[in-house]
């Protein structure tokens, strides 16, 4: 369960402008849903987002993710929250150039210095599943979008997160690929995870398995 | 230690190969410059120091009008007779400027029954390889052999005498001394030669040298010299040390001045790390964190990139400069420190590995390198990581 509780947001441009991204706003997410924030750019969305994956803190209010308040973690316990409960999917995939597709995947593994087996096992398992196995040793700028979109999904997935965030995921996507991604997030809110899309990709809006739809306009729940 | 991390490093090292390349050029040309300025430095003050360790405990020179004028050779044995001098012996020796060479030869006259006033000259005099100082013979330092070599005098040299004529005298073996600066340039011929190549009259001789029993009474023996004979001067081996260290410390000044400019261009290579970190770098770091990195998992990759980077450039800077130094003998920059003259005959080096420089260098370069690198990424990462993403 993911609760936003009179959450209120504001970034700072300048010693004296502020800019005011969410205003006390009130959600309640299930688990094992599937969440679709819609609206126009500048609305909230990806502010909710990064809230609940504890990427940023609250201006005021509290983020609280299966009875535990996320919106006043220190830093590293907001790392190791999102390193064990969130997988996260970019709208620009936010892979790192340079690497190949199974060493891009093995990034939020890292910082835990598994052992070998683990990471074989591991590696393996999301490769199949995302259908990218055969592309593993080659370089991410190599690929097409969608093959990209699906190893971000597949980095996203490898510490088997309840949690899903993606923000804008089809924007970068052709109809067909994006049709592709629906039936992946299908399949994972199939597994019991909690998902949230944050986007304005009039694909999403009409899908039967969308548990809750939310519309937000200037920082406000419409 | 974390080998994934390690390898993430490398990787992000490559990501930027031509950036890095370009860093670790400079980096590596700034240790190799000032690594080999110590290199030099400590070479040519270990040999300055073995030198005066070499050199007679007391030399007398004659003053007339202020000038070193020739002395008399009999003043020897006035000075032998005082108490606590062990042995005192006239030296005949001068310079020899070969214009061909564009070089100074230092002349030492040899008498093989004589005492020698060092063990170095003393060894080449018994050495049996090296043939007795017959009047048309000489024996010559390696630096001289090469010279004359080059300028194709095979195994003789021709020397000009006063009244114009040539003096043909033949090689009869070349010495190699452990002290480089001293021997190089050096020509030993038997005193009636020497007295002849340098035109000096038979009953004079260039200075005097003395060796006292006791140490401790040197002083003393200076000031009975001094009496003796009130117009001479009166050096002791601990002057020349003051003296040489003073040449040694005015050329350190060029290398001093070298050796800021290079610091300087190092610090503004670091200024400039200093000063931020590029928007794609802290996306990066903004990723990481979205994706379950703490600060501590990045301030520990940012460590082993900028270790990997600056270590590896200190250690190709070290070797450049072992090579550049003691291979190549470290031309155009040995120039600046290479004796009082630039008419001094080439030497070699001697290898002087000093753990402290060595030390010292790394700790003026790698941490500091580490430390620009990891507090820009350490600001970035503390930022909220939507800030970063954003």
């Amino acid at each position: 369960m993911i609760e936003l509780k009179n959450i209120t947001k504001q970034y700072e441009i300048n010693k004296n402008n502020t800019i005011t991204a969410l205003k006390d706003i009130n959600i309640s997410i299930k688990s094992g849903t599937l969440t679709v924030l819609k609206g126009s750019s500048g609305s909230g969305k990806s502010t909710i987002l990064s809230l609940i994956a504890a990427l940023s803190r609250p201006t005021s209010g509290e983020v609280i993710v299966d009875k535990k308040q996320i919106s006043k973690l220190p830093d590293n316990f907001a790392s190791l929250y999102r390193r064990e409960n969130i997988g996260f999917i970019f709208q620009k995939y936010n892979l790192i150039p340079n690497l190949s597709v199974q060493d891009n995947i093995l990034v939020p593994l890292i910082p835990n210095n598994p052992d070998i087996k683990t990471i074989e096992d591991k590696l393996h398992s999301v490769m199949k599943k995302f259908n990218i196995f055969h592309k593993k040793d080659i370089e991410v700028q190599n690929l097409s979008g969608g093959e990209q979109q699906r190893v971000a999904i597949a980095r996203g997935m490898i510490n088997n997160p309840k949690i899903i965030i993606a923000d804008e995921p089809t924007a970068n996507l052709d109809e067909k690929l994006s049709l592709e991604f629906i039936q992946i997030l299908k399949d994972l809110k199939g597994e019991g995870r909690t998902i949230v899309v944050a986007t304005h990709d009039p694909l999403f809006f009409d899908l039967d398995f969308i548990n809750d739809t939310i519309e937000l306009k200037n920082g406000k729940v419409v | 230690m974390n080998r994934y991390l390690v390898e993430y490093a490398l990787n992000s090292l490559l990501r930027n190969k031509s950036k890095n390349i370009f860093i670790i050029t400079i980096f590596t040309f700034l240790v190799f410059l000032i690594t080999s300025v110590f290199f030099i430095s400590n070479s040519i003050k270990y040999e300055l120091n073995k030198t005066v360790d070499h050199l007679p405990q007391i030399t007398i020179q004659k003053l007339q009008g202020g000038k070193v004028v020739n002395i008399d050779s009999d003043f020897a044995n006035e000075v032998l007779q005082l108490t606590g001098v062990q042995d005192a012996v006239a030296r005949v020796w001068g310079y020899y400027y070969f214009q061909n060479g564009g070089v100074n030869f230092t002349i030492m006259g040899i008498d093989n029954f004589e005492n020698q006033y060092t063990n170095s000259l003393q060894k080449i005099v018994d050495d049996g390889s090296t043939k007795p100082f017959h009047s048309d013979m000489m024996v010559v330092g390696s630096g001289v052999e090469k010279i004359l070599q080059d300028n194709f005098f095979d195994g003789y040299f021709n020397f000009i005498l006063e009244d114009g004529t040539f003096k043909k005298v033949k090689v009869g073996g070349v010495f190699k001394s452990e002290l480089e600066l001293q021997s190089n340039d050096m020509i030993l011929l038997s005193k009636d030669l020497a007295y002849e190549v340098l035109a000096l009259s038979e009953d004079k001789a260039t200075d005097i040298v003395v060796k006292v029993a006791n140490p401790n009474e040197l002083q003393t023996i200076v000031q009975k010299i001094q009496l003796l004979d009130p117009n001479t001067r009166v050096v002791t081996n601990e002057d020349y040390k003051v003296s040489y260290q003073n040449i040694f410390d005015y050329k350190s000044g060029f290398f001093l001045a070298l050796f800021i400019t290079t610091l300087f261009s190092f610090f503004i290579i670091i200024y400039d790390k200093v000063s931020g970190l590029s928007s794609v770098e802290k996306k990066e770091i903004g990723v990481l964190k979205a994706l379950g990195w703490r600060v501590d998992d990045v301030l520990k990759e940012k460590f082993y990139e900028s270790f990997i980077l600056s270590g590896l450039s200190y250690i190709l800077g070290v070797f450049l400069a072992l090579f550049f130094v003691y291979i190549l003998d470290a031309p155009l920059l040995r120039d600046i420190f290479e004796g009082y003259s630039v008419l001094k005959t080439s030497f070699n080096l001697p290898f002087v590995l000093d753990i402290q420089t060595l030390t010292l260098v790394f700790f003026i370069t790698v941490p500091i390198y580490v430390a620009s690198t990891i507090i820009p990424s350490w600001r970035a990462s503390i930022k909220d990581a939507d800030e970063v993403i954003r």
